[in-house]
């Protein structure tokens, strides 16, 4: 690229001196630089050398075996990944810092990609992070749409077909732990990442670095998954719940999913820990939290919950490790053990995690509906405090989980009525939306399309959480279909839908390249279609008494079953097109235009894809971000001269 | 027209942007390192209280053995080393102390000050974590005796993780003082792995009452 070239002799107007690019290792050298030949032989030696580590304390210590699959295992997915982190160069600066030796101006050098290399390496910029991330997930999502497809194969009859039970159960966990933490919570990130700076008229995030290292631990985690399927032994099979005790005494691949787990928590965590602090700490001037994009209050919130909630499955997944690696005892009945406790722990973070899988698809959605239906957001203010109240909510309804599972019954009646107060904040939102659209200049594009989709299939999985919430109801759906529609109704028909609608509307950006849009509206009613059909009839055979998560049915259910299971290839169907279309357009689309939406917020007003550094100047913020159709009404001034900060005299 | 519409597609300034970044304006008056770590500290005390979760649940929830549990071997309950854990919970206290006084040596350019702070405070604490090691070594129970061992074990150890790691920082903060890399007006550095230490030894006064004196 041309920029490149530039760079060595540019001095620019404020009189930094751009730093010429360091040149490239060569010979025998490029093995020791930061890079993918660094971690060839950097990663093995140095995940064998703590291996090694342990065989010693082992030996010291007089525990034998020396070599046991447990504590080997455990160290070995934490030392390999270490060692390919530091191996790429993600640690660099920090162990740069801690050699002790004197700081050096940071020269952003390596901020951007300049060529397709630059995406495969630790890389500072968030737009970069934004594609990797969403790149990493759309893998992802296709892995976890396969396995989907693998047991609705085996489910379309009743019988053994394919797969004897406990791959049933591999592959149904997997699908589950894939899609939830490797593809709708970083699918999230992803946006977050590349929109956030941008629409706050920030050059980058709060702490790049920490950025390009969270985004390297998910395909870690991603990878680790997997692994797990193919472990010896087996893979982890007892749902992404991981239920203690159970998945204390499962074979080896459950120690991959209980370490895949700290690694997609930790990088979400740190994403979480960095957006927070870029939107309180990076906003351009005018940029007050009441003129914010609601996406940015939704990622706000989520990231909140992301600080708060994640690290319970992270004490969750340590305890269950701990009782197979270390055998201890938190959730072994016969000495002093309460394996409830598990469950109260893993669901203080995991129902949380609903909404950390839920608030950012909000925010999505009000940019996308308030920008095609040309009018402003009913309720701004409503609308942000509505996020806040789900969050505090958030905490407070863990243990509708757990109806059945045994627990205080004293709990059971404080947990429905929290659970279905928070059905008021989100109906806030539902009617927000349908409000901004009412009487305005709708204009059904792709985007557009997905989120009105979304509104109606959220409202679907509402009404049947509402259902569940309901202790009685609860008691019979629980463990059944009915469950699995409710959760696809808000996660699939939810999220997903929310993650298409984000990534079509802000795929010009990123890419500088339009969609095509009539496939891309080809995408979505086959979606919508394929998805209705797969899991609306998910809800009968619930109520019919069909459990979940078993390989095998009763004959009665045979007809539907077959149904549903075609359906779900013509959902898988529906992902090829977009897969087409992300790929064709990314490669060949017509050239996108700076704003094609015509959108007030910031990261339009920049040219499509922004430069490296988003600004040349960090603009005003004058007005809200949502004033369609307001006549003068204006969100932010670009090169106006920043007026001098008022000093109290 | 819209407003949007209106709005200057860039083309205004001189393309600047993908070469060096604008000036950065913060809008909040705390320095970016000191929300980030306040709010990694609010993470971590969510992951200590998962360790107090489990505890709570075990001790109280379960309860089909005593707490502690009898020692087959001599017929009484285990013992916790509450003096020893005591003496070990002044060392650290004091740290803190002395963190303080290295911190706000900086602030005001005392160096001497600042940097005996650091070299104290990493003695306390690795004085703290060698007595945590012999106490594991020879508290007389294993992390397989029920889930006393396990939330005892798990508490402490967890806590000396994060001893450990605090540890690492501030020997780098330390050989750094020495190698006169803070001023006055230049000690984020200091003032982050204070607060980190500051925290791991707060979250030891929470720890020692709960597992050593509840």
């Amino acid at each position: 690229m041309t920029e490149a070239a530039h760079v060595h002799d540019i001095h620019s107007a404020n009189g930094h001196a751009v730093h010429a690019p360091t040149p490239p290792r060569t010979g025998w050298r490029r093995w020791t630089g930061p890079g993918w030949l660094r971690a060839l032989w950097f990663t093995p030696a140095f995940g064998s050398l703590w291996l090694g580590i342990t065989v010693l304390l082992r030996w010291a210590a007089n525990w034998h075996p020396l070599w046991k699959s447990g504590p080997i295992v455990t160290v070995a997915l934490v030392s390999y990944p270490v060692g390919f982190l530091a191996a790429i160069g993600a640690f660099d600066y920090w162990l740069y810092y801690m050699s002790g030796r004197p700081t050096r101006p940071d020269l952003h050098e390596g901020h951007g990609a300049r060529s397709w290399r630059d995406y495969f390496r630790p890389n500072p910029d968030h737009k970069v992070i934004g594609i990797q991330y969403l790149c990493t997930v759309v893998f992802f999502f296709i892995v976890g749409g396969f396995l989907a497809l693998l047991f609705r194969a085996e489910l379309a009859h009743p019988g053994d077909q394919y797969f004897n039970p406990q791959t049933f159960n591999v592959l149904v966990s997997n699908h589950a732990a894939l899609m939830i933490f490797l593809v709708v919570i970083p699918g999230f990130a992803a946006l977050g990442n590349f929109v956030i700076p941008l629409m706050i008229g920030a050059a980058d995030m709060a702490f790049p670095k920490l950025n390009a290292l969270s985004f390297w631990l998910l395909p870690i985690a991603g990878l680790m998954l997997i692994g797990g399927m193919i472990a010896p032994g087996g893979g982890p099979s007892t749902g992404w719940t991981c239920y203690a005790p159970l998945c204390s005494h499962q074979p080896m691949g459950q120690i991959f999913f209980n370490m895949a787990v700290q690694w997609a928590g930790a990088s979400s965590i740190m994403t979480a820990l960095n957006f927070l602090v870029t939107i309180i700490t990076m906003r351009a001037p005018g940029m007050t939290f009441w003129r914010m994009p609601l996406l940015v209050w939704a990622n706000f919130s989520t990231s909140m919950l992301v600080v708060l909630a994640t690290p319970f499955i992270a004490g969750s997944q340590f305890f269950v490790l701990f009782d197979r690696v270390l055998h201890t005892n938190y959730f072994e009945a016969g000495h002093n053990g309460y394996a409830l406790g598990y469950q109260h722990i893993f669901w203080f973070y995991s129902h949380p995690a609903v909404y950390i899988m839920m608030l950012p698809g909000f925010g999505i959605v009000s940019e996308v509906i308030a920008v095609m239906s040309r009018k402003p957001i009913f309720g701004y203010r409503l609308m942000a405090l509505s996020l806040l109240a789900i969050l505090i909510l958030g905490f407070s309804v863990w243990a509708h989980h757990m109806f059945v599972a045994g627990m205080a019954g004293w709990l059971r009646v404080p947990m429905m009525v929290t659970t279905l107060l928070i059905a008021v904040p989100t109906g806030i939102k539902v009617f927000s939306w349908l409000a901004t659209m009412w009487e305005g200049r709708i204009h059904f594009t792709t985007p557009m399309l997905f989120a009105v989709g979304f509104i109606a299939n959220f409202v679907i999985g509402g009404l049947s959480g509402i259902f569940l919430g309901a202790v009685p109801i609860d008691i019979q759906a629980s463990g059944t279909y009915f469950l699995v529609a409710h959760i696809h109704y808000v996660l699939f028909g939810g999220s997903m839908m929310t993650l298409f609608a984000g990534i079509y509307y802000w795929f010009p950006k990123m890419t500088g390249r339009m969609y095509n849009e009539r496939l891309g509206q080809l995408h979505f009613w086959l979606t919508l279609v394929a998805f209705n059909l797969t899991f609306f009839p998910m809800h009968y055979l619930g109520l019919q008494g069909m459990p979940r998560r078993v390989a095998d049915y009763a004959e009665r259910f045979a007809g539907l079953n077959e149904f549903i299971s075609i359906a779900s290839f013509g959902l898988g169907a529906s992902t090829i097109l977009f897969i087409y279309n992300m790929v064709w357009s990314w490669s060949h689309g017509p050239k996108a235009a700076a704003n094609p939406w015509r959108a007030m917020t910031l990261e339009w007003q920049v040219p499509s894809p922004p430069p490296i550094f988003n600004f040349d100047e960090i603009p005003q913020v004058v007005g809200g971000p949502y004033e369609y159709g307001v006549p003068g009404a204006r969100h932010a001034i670009f090169g106006a001269a920043v007026p001098a900060p008022v000093t109290a005299e | 027209m819209t407003a949007a519409a209106e709005a200057h597609p860039h083309g205004h300034g001189r393309g600047d942007a993908n070469l060096h970044p604008p000036p950065i304006h913060y809008s909040s008056r705390i320095a970016p390192p000191i929300v980030g770590i306040f709010l990694f500290i609010g993470s971590e005390i969510m992951l200590f209280g998962s360790f107090f979760t489990v505890y709570f649940f075990d001790r109280v929830a379960a309860n089909t053995h005593p707490w502690p549990p009898i020692d087959p071997a001599t017929g009484h309950p285990y013992s916790r080393p509450v003096f020893v854990a005591l003496i070990n919970t002044c060392i650290l206290v004091t740290s803190s102390f002395t963190m303080h006084w290295a911190t706000q040596s900086i602030k005001r350019g005392h160096r001497a000050g600042f940097q005996a702070g650091m070299v104290l405070t990493f003695l306390l604490g690795l004085t703290f974590l060698l007595g945590q090691v012999f106490e594991f070594l020879r508290v007389g129970f294993n992390t397989s005796d029920t889930s006393f061992a396990a939330t005892f074990f798990g508490l402490t150890g967890l806590h000396g993780c994060h001893v450990l790691v605090g540890l690492a920082i501030l020997l780098v903060m330390t050989i750094r003082a020495f190698r006169g890399h803070f001023s006055p007006e230049h000690h984020h550095g200091i003032e982050v792995g204070g607060i980190y230490w500051h925290f791991v030894d707060v979250m030891w006064l929470v720890v020692y009452t709960t597992v050593y004196i509840l």
